[in-house]
């Protein structure tokens, strides 16, 4: 892989997580480290469990039982606005842009953490303001070149192809500067050319800016492609961690995909 | 043709009045998606509030500050009490919660500052600018001129908060999809005060130039329902379309009162609005300047 960016320590540690909806388990003791600078992919069959575990890191759910220790910090009774300005950005599924708004007030919404002029500047676009809203825009710029999307920075989310619209989500993410990025599906229902700039574009944010980027992805050969290490989940529980290559042998991870005579 | 633009200006200027009230519906709905039934309620609260007050022996320019922080205080209470519990709820329940809050306020501020009909005096006469009247030979009253100045600056400075700064866009992100801007790091509660106390400030404005216009009193709360047809024609959502809404209906009314009003026996501005929002939504069933509804399939 690139040769610029190295794997440093642990940023992200996932231990014994459990999490039930009622009777449903949806994770099992599910434990796991993402390492600073790497891109983790988190796989498996339908239902394994992979998007409830990008929800527990996000806060969107809370587990009943185990730990979640981001940057050295155990985290308790978090919720997603809690994730995201500890540095924790992520992507939906089903894309979740704002469809009214035009890509650049998307993008710019990603920026809302970073920008601390207070209610009484804004309205009156004092000093503080008017400033932070110049040096916000000019980043979200440089984001909006970096993933080729200036042609539709003006068009209304909403109207956009969906390749484009998960593009969008991505830079909104990015705009953030976030210390950890997760994407769950990235490249669902793209076609083939869309998945290869999508590959390109994960690949070179996380050359580029360092970024720690967890995925959740069907793709097995992009997972392989673009992957330093993989967690495979089945029924909510670990079957397999490892390089792509150890994976690829795992026995319980074949029988998970292939099924197994019984 | 004097006559006419006579007619046509005085109804422009009373259609911007229209809109300062459709704006604080607007700002309600474009952050929490809440049609806020109550929005006429606070325009009475405020113009009470404000006469109240300046009963109890306060100038103008020591009651208006007072009644602002009032109405900011009243919308965040608003806010952390009605809307707050029962977030995460159908809109259909929403709605009514706000109906029962315009009785309450309707009952609390006649409580407070009795029932009686008094007059609001904001130091602009209601009557023709001599000038222009020498110039143009056109009568134009400076109260209405005055009150449609108020009513656009606040737009503007409204309209510019919404599209350039960052609670503006939290603002909309937040009515777009909540899950959404709370992975972006929006705190949702704290935008939703802020919009309350903004349309607390607005119901103030409206209800200072409404008060002087027709005198403080319970009917005052009907304003809203003047608010309605400039919503429909304009889109729930949008600023600009509450001010271009306000125009073509302030300014349709009194020309179909004055020259189709003789035909069919007079009195047609009272529905007249209604019959033109309803025309509209027939073509732009989102309003003219509402957001798009798209669909994908």
């Amino acid at each position: 892989m690139t040769a610029a960016r190295s794997i440093g320590g642990t940023i992200l540690e996932v231990d014994a997580v459990s999490l039930a909806f009622g009777g449903v388990k949806a994770l099992t003791e599910v434990s796991f480290d993402v390492r600073e600078h790497e891109i983790r992919a988190i796989i498996g069959p339908n239902g394994a469990g992979k998007s409830s575990m990008l929800n527990v890191i996000n806060g969107v759910y809370r587990p009943q039982r185990g730990t979640i220790t981001f940057r050295g910090v155990p985290r308790h009774g978090m919720n997603p606005y809690d994730a995201a300005s500890s540095g924790i950005a992520r992507t939906f599924q089903n894309i979740a842009l704002f469809k009214g708004m035009s890509v650049l007030d998307n993008i710019m919404t990603g920026r809302n953490l970073r920008m601390k002029a207070s209610f009484l500047e804004q309205a009156i676009w004092i000093g503080r303001a008017r400033r932070e809203e110049l040096d916000n825009r000019a980043r979200v710029e440089a984001i909006i070149d970096f993933l080729e999307i200036q042609h539709i920075r003006r068009t209304p989310v909403g109207r956009l192809a969906y390749g484009l619209q998960k593009r969008v989500e991505l830079a909104r993410a990015l705009a953030a500067e976030p210390a950890l990025l997760l994407l769950d599906e990235p490249m669902a229902g793209m076609n083939v050319e869309e998945k290869q700039d999508m590959c390109r574009f994960i690949l070179d944010v996380n050359a580029e800016f360092g970024t720690t980027i967890v995925l959740i992805e069907h793709d097995m050969g992009v997972v392989m492609d673009i992957c330093d290490r993989i967690v495979v989940l089945d029924y909510g529980r670990k079957i397999g961690d490892g390089a792509a290559d150890e994976i690829r042998g795992n026995q319980a991870v074949i029988d998970a995909y292939l099924g197994v005579a019984h | 043709m004097q006559f006419f633009f006579e007619v046509l200006i005085g109804g422009l200027l009373s259609g911007v009045m229209y809109s300062l009230v459709a704006l604080g519906f607007v700002l309600i709905y474009k952050a929490s998606g809440v049609f806020n039934f109550a929005q006429g309620t606070m325009v009475f609260f405020a113009a009470l509030t404000f006469v109240g007050l300046t009963e109890h022996g306060l100038s103008f320019w020591m009651a208006l500050p007072a009644t602002l922080v009032v109405m900011v205080l009243l919308g965040l209470a608003i806010e952390r009490a009605v809307l707050r519990p029962l977030v995460n709820q159908p809109q259909i329940s929403l709605f009514m919660a706000t109906i029962g809050l315009s009785f309450l306020l309707e009952g609390l501020a006649q409580i407070v500052w009795g029932t009686s009909v008094r007059g609001l005096d904001i130091g602009v006469a209601d009557e023709p600018i001599g000038w222009i009247a020498d110039r143009f030979g056109l009568n134009i009253s400076k109260f209405d001129l005055v009150a449609a100045l108020i009513a656009a600056v606040l737009v503007a400075a409204l309209a510019f908060f919404f599209s350039r700064t960052r609670i503006g866009r939290a603002l909309r992100a937040v009515a777009d999809d909540h899950q959404a801007a709370l992975a972006v790091g929006i705190p949702l509660q704290q935008i939703w005060g802020i919009v309350w106390a903004v349309a607390g400030a607005v119901a103030l404005v409206a209800g200072l130039l409404w008060g002087a216009r027709n005198g403080v009193q319970f009917a005052l709360t009907f304003v809203a329902l003047k608010a309605l047809p400039v919503l429909m024609l304009g889109g729930l959502e949008s600023v600009p379309g509450a001010i271009v809404g306000g125009l073509i209906i302030g300014a349709s009314e009194k020309l179909a009162e004055v020259y189709l009003g003789p035909m069919v026996g007079g009195g047609i501005e009272g529905w007249f609005p209604y019959v033109l929002a309803l025309v509209v939504l027939l073509f732009r069933p989102e309003g003219l300047f509402g957001e798009k509804i798209i669909r994908r399939v």
